[in-house]
């Protein structure tokens, strides 16, 4: 479905210093560097997949989906999604995918939704049976309503949000870029995205590529993600095995009947939280049994449950040691 | 004082912007020279036929033609990009941001966005002045400076007001984007001495949109036949124009709800 | 991008514009109030006609001229260069170019579905001004008024695609709009917005005849007010469209460049 091989990406950027001179002085005399967004990416992602891009702001998470979208051309490379070079943008290529970003919006803004509905009907052209058909699937699967009637800039963030997906899949797309859906929604909002975005993958079995900041977006709806650091492709493979790479360890959650000392704790492995209803331990993964049978045979645990590292605390300890190896570099 | 540093900090930003884009910087000076050079053509093809137009001549006409240039130095420099920044505020829903901040909102959006190459403006309306007076034969008496430069004032308060004015529109219409462009074309009608216009537009262009105070009445007193009387006149418009600014910009705030909330 | 796909779309395209033209009457009304600078020049033309006739043009001819500039203006105003500004600036573009209908296109289709609500607010001037001119002051000959209509839409058209190929700097500068203003600058002193370009001394009609804005405004007043003879209005509409035609060229070859500069460094 999607092939991507010896991916680059350069920039040219005018060095901006800071302070008065040297902006005057930049008036007359301008410095370029170079930068690379992208620095030599391959991967493949197959029919129906849904693949998570992760990495620290600025990794080139955004321009990799910008390229595979067909709105920036590659310095070089050679990308192929669903059979064809997505910067020749062919109306073919074109009715087969959709872009959703999070910050930005299609939805026309003083008029109602339905109206945006309508014009992508007729801009991608779909057939009039097929588009009543999809609107009122999705209009019973977001619980859109009435929302469609009112003019979009009187709906709250999340209905837009909802708005935005219906005008998005209008004409079914078998790929589907996703740029931080979530952001800026409350929880509950959140789930209902990610839900929504979940059962589309399993109905119409299109491709999903999402990026996001959002760790639960990413272990709802990705089995596997490609990790960007960089420009670079750090990691390309399951969640879970990229959560025991980063973090082997364990989390051992207890709730004891009484209270206990930290200093009691503390012999059995690193207390990451003490207070009145829990405790919780990090210890190595090959050190589990032997803690939870000491737990159980010399505390009074009430209850006791083993668990994996948070993903948000996975994602950046990754992407501090990325920065740490950056600083150094600099330094050196 | 406060006040003083926060448009010192503010101007300073806006100069830092104004280095960026050197290509501006270029336009700029291109589009001012040419705004002047066709400003000038139909005044010229009016004079080409009269020597008086409404009891103007060419030289005192080029006088009102100067005093336009310095303003609209002053309202592109100023006074339009501030007000282009408020819009987007007020469509973004961001003006929160502007309003919770601990000084007043009203010199806070004004002194938001400096161009400083509209100082560009300047140094051509001098150049005006004196082509005028050169074809008049003489030159300013120093009192009549003294008296322009108070007619100054009153003519850029009487601007700023009107911008004001112009700004709290938006908080009632839906989406202006072209509220500077609607501002520009009326502010046009200035480049020409009040008398030249008859009837309902002499009365508009004097009491309701008083373009007679920003360019003709300055005009007058740099050539000395300002009445005094007039002057006073002009003073008190102006502060009343700059108070009934400030009362509906209140009012518009009081009534704002920031979009999409 | 087929044009199969696009001619259909286009139907909704103009629907959904119009639609949002509504959404912005208020603003419509602005463009109008704006755009009153023909009314200015009115006053001010006829102070200076009041003793003698400045060339062929007396008071009433210069009542009659400014009226029908007042009335092009609107008819052929657009504002694309606008959005399109807006929309390189904010990144926008990218979800323009995702969807198979050329986005160029999409611009002409919104500027032509605002036309209706154009008309419907520049109708009551429109006749206030005919009321004001009589009869006598716009030409009487059918053939005329056909040419008019046809100017019409050339003169619509060039300002579309000039305005297009303005927006398309947006894709090279800081701020386009600055460039708009050049063309501003040029557009109201040679299109006959501020006179009547008849009236320009020798030299710059030369400049005029050498530029394209005089068919922007000029040419369908002159035909409406009757300045000109079916003869000359026919060479005239020719050159008019061949503007049309050279303003088309640029506006591809801008739009095909900057694109390539979006595609490098994106939105």
């Amino acid at each position: 479905m999607i092939r991507v091989r010896g991916l680059h990406k350069h920039y040219k950027v005018h060095e901006r210093p800071p302070g008065l001179a040297a902006a005057l002085r930049s008036v007359f005399r301008r410095r370029y560097k170079t930068i690379a967004a992208v620095d030599g990416i391959d991967f493949d992602i197959a029919d129906g997949e849904r693949v998570g891009f992760l990495g620290p702001n600025g990794a080139g998470k955004t321009t990799t989906l910008k390229v595979l979208a067909g709105l920036l051309h590659p310095t070089s490379g050679e990308v192929s999604v669903d059979g064809h070079e997505p910067r020749r943008r062919q109306d073919a290529f074109l009715k087969r995918i959709m872009l959703v970003l999070g910050q930005k919006q299609q939805l026309l803004w003083d008029l109602p939704p339905s109206e945006t509905f309508e014009l992508n009907r007729a801009v991608y052209d779909v057939p009039r049976v097929q588009y009543k058909e999809t609107l009122d699937e999705l209009t019973q699967l977001l619980q859109l309503g009435e929302l469609v009637g009112k003019p979009t800039r009187t709906l709250s963030l999340g209905e837009r949000m909802k708005c935005e997906l219906a005008a998005a899949l209008i004409h079914r797309p078998k790929v589907l870029f996703l740029d931080e859906p979530t952001i800026g929604l409350d929880v509950s909002m959140q789930a209902t995205v990610r839900d929504f975005v979940a059962r589309y993958n399993e109905r119409s079995g299109a491709t999903l590529i999402l990026t996001s900041h959002n760790m639960d977006d990413v272990a709802r709806l990705c089995p596997r993600v490609i990790v960007i650091d960089r420009g670079k492709l750090v990691y390309d493979g399951t969640l879970a095995e990229l959560v025991t790479r980063i973090r082997p360890d364990k989390r051992v959650v207890l709730r004891f009947s009484r209270s206990v000392d930290a200093a009691d704790l503390a012999a059995l492995g690193k207390v990451v939280r003490h207070d009145a209803g829990e405790s919780v331990l990090q210890v190595s993964k090959e050190a589990v049994n032997a803690v939870v049978s000491r737990a159980l045979a010399h505390l009074p645990v009430s209850d006791l449950t083993v668990e994996n590292p948070p993903l948000e605390e996975v994602m950046s300890e990754l992407f501090a040691r990325s920065q740490a190896r950056r600083v150094a570099e600099a330094a050196s | 004082m406060r006040y003083l540093n926060l448009l010192g900090s503010q101007l300073r930003a806006s100069l830092l912007l104004a280095m960026q884009y050197r290509a501006d910087f270029l336009l700029d000076g291109l589009v001012e020279v040419l705004w002047m050079a066709t400003a000038i053509v139909p005044l010229f093809v009016v004079f080409q036929a009269r020597p008086t137009v409404a009891g103007w001549r060419f030289g005192e006409a080029l006088i009102v033609m100067g005093w336009f240039t310095f303003l609209q130095g002053v309202l592109e420099g100023a006074i339009n990009p501030s007000l282009a920044s408020v819009v987007e505020h007020i469509r973004k829903g961001t003006l929160d941001f502007v309003l919770i901040k601990p000084a007043d909102a009203q010199f806070l959006v004004s002194t938001a966005r400096f161009l400083p190459w509209r100082a560009i403006n300047v140094g051509t309306a001098m150049v005006i002045f004196a082509w005028g007076f050169r074809l008049l034969g003489r030159a300013p008496a120093r009192r009549d400076v003294a008296v322009a430069a108070v007619t100054t004032v009153v003519a850029v308060v009487v601007l700023y007001s009107l911008w004001i004015l112009t700004v709290s529109a938006a908080f009632y219409v839906v989406r202006i984007d072209n509220l500077s462009f609607f501002f520009n074309a009326i502010f046009d009608a200035a480049r020409w001495p009040i008398s030249v216009f008859r009837g309902a537009v002499r009365f508009v262009f004097t009491f309701v949109v008083p373009l007679a105070l920003m360019t003709t009445y300055p005009a007058q007193a740099l050539l000395g036949t300002l009445p005094a009387t007039t002057l006073l006149a002009a003073i008190a418009g102006a502060a009343l124009a700059f108070t009934v600014a400030r009362v509906v910009w209140n009012a518009s705030i009081a009534r704002y709800t920031s979009a999409g909330g | 991008m087929s044009l199969r796909n696009t001619a259909r779309a286009f139907p909704t395209l103009l629907r959904v514009g119009f639609a949002e033209a509504v959404a912005y009457r208020a603003e419509m009304l602005v463009w109008v109030l704006a755009t009153t600078m023909p009314l200015v020049m009115l006053a001010l033309w006829s102070t200076v006609a009041r003793d003698a006739p400045v060339g062929r043009y007396g008071q009433p001819q210069f009542v009659a001229y400014f009226l029908s500039t007042f009335i092009v203006r609107q008819l052929t105003g657009s504002w694309a260069f606008w959005e399109m500004n807006q929309d390189v600036k904010s990144g926008a573009l990218g979800m323009r170019l995702l969807r198979p209908v050329h986005p160029l296109l999409a611009y002409a289709a919104e500027s032509l579905a605002a036309m209706p609500m154009r008309v419907v607010v520049s109708l009551p001037l429109a006749a206030v001004a005919l009321g004001v001119i009589g009869a006598g002051g716009v030409t009487h000959d059918p053939v005329l008024w056909v040419l008019w209509a046809v100017s019409l839409a050339g003169a619509w058209l060039l300002t579309l695609f000039i305005g297009l190929a303005v927006g398309c700097a947006a894709f090279f500068f800081e701020s386009s709009l600055k460039v708009m203003d050049l063309w501003l600058v040029f557009f109201f002193v040679f299109s006959g917005y501020l006179l009547p370009v008849e009236i320009l001394p020798g030299g710059l009609r030369a400049v005029v005849d050498a530029l394209p804005f005089r068919f922007q405004i000029g040419l369908p007043v002159e035909l409406m007010t009757g300045a000109l003879g079916r003869g000359e209005a026919l060479g005239m509409l020719a050159r008019q469209w061949a503007w049309v035609a050279v303003s088309l060229g640029s506006t591809a070859l801008m739009w095909r460049r900057g694109l390539r500069r979006f595609e490098a460094y994106g939105g």
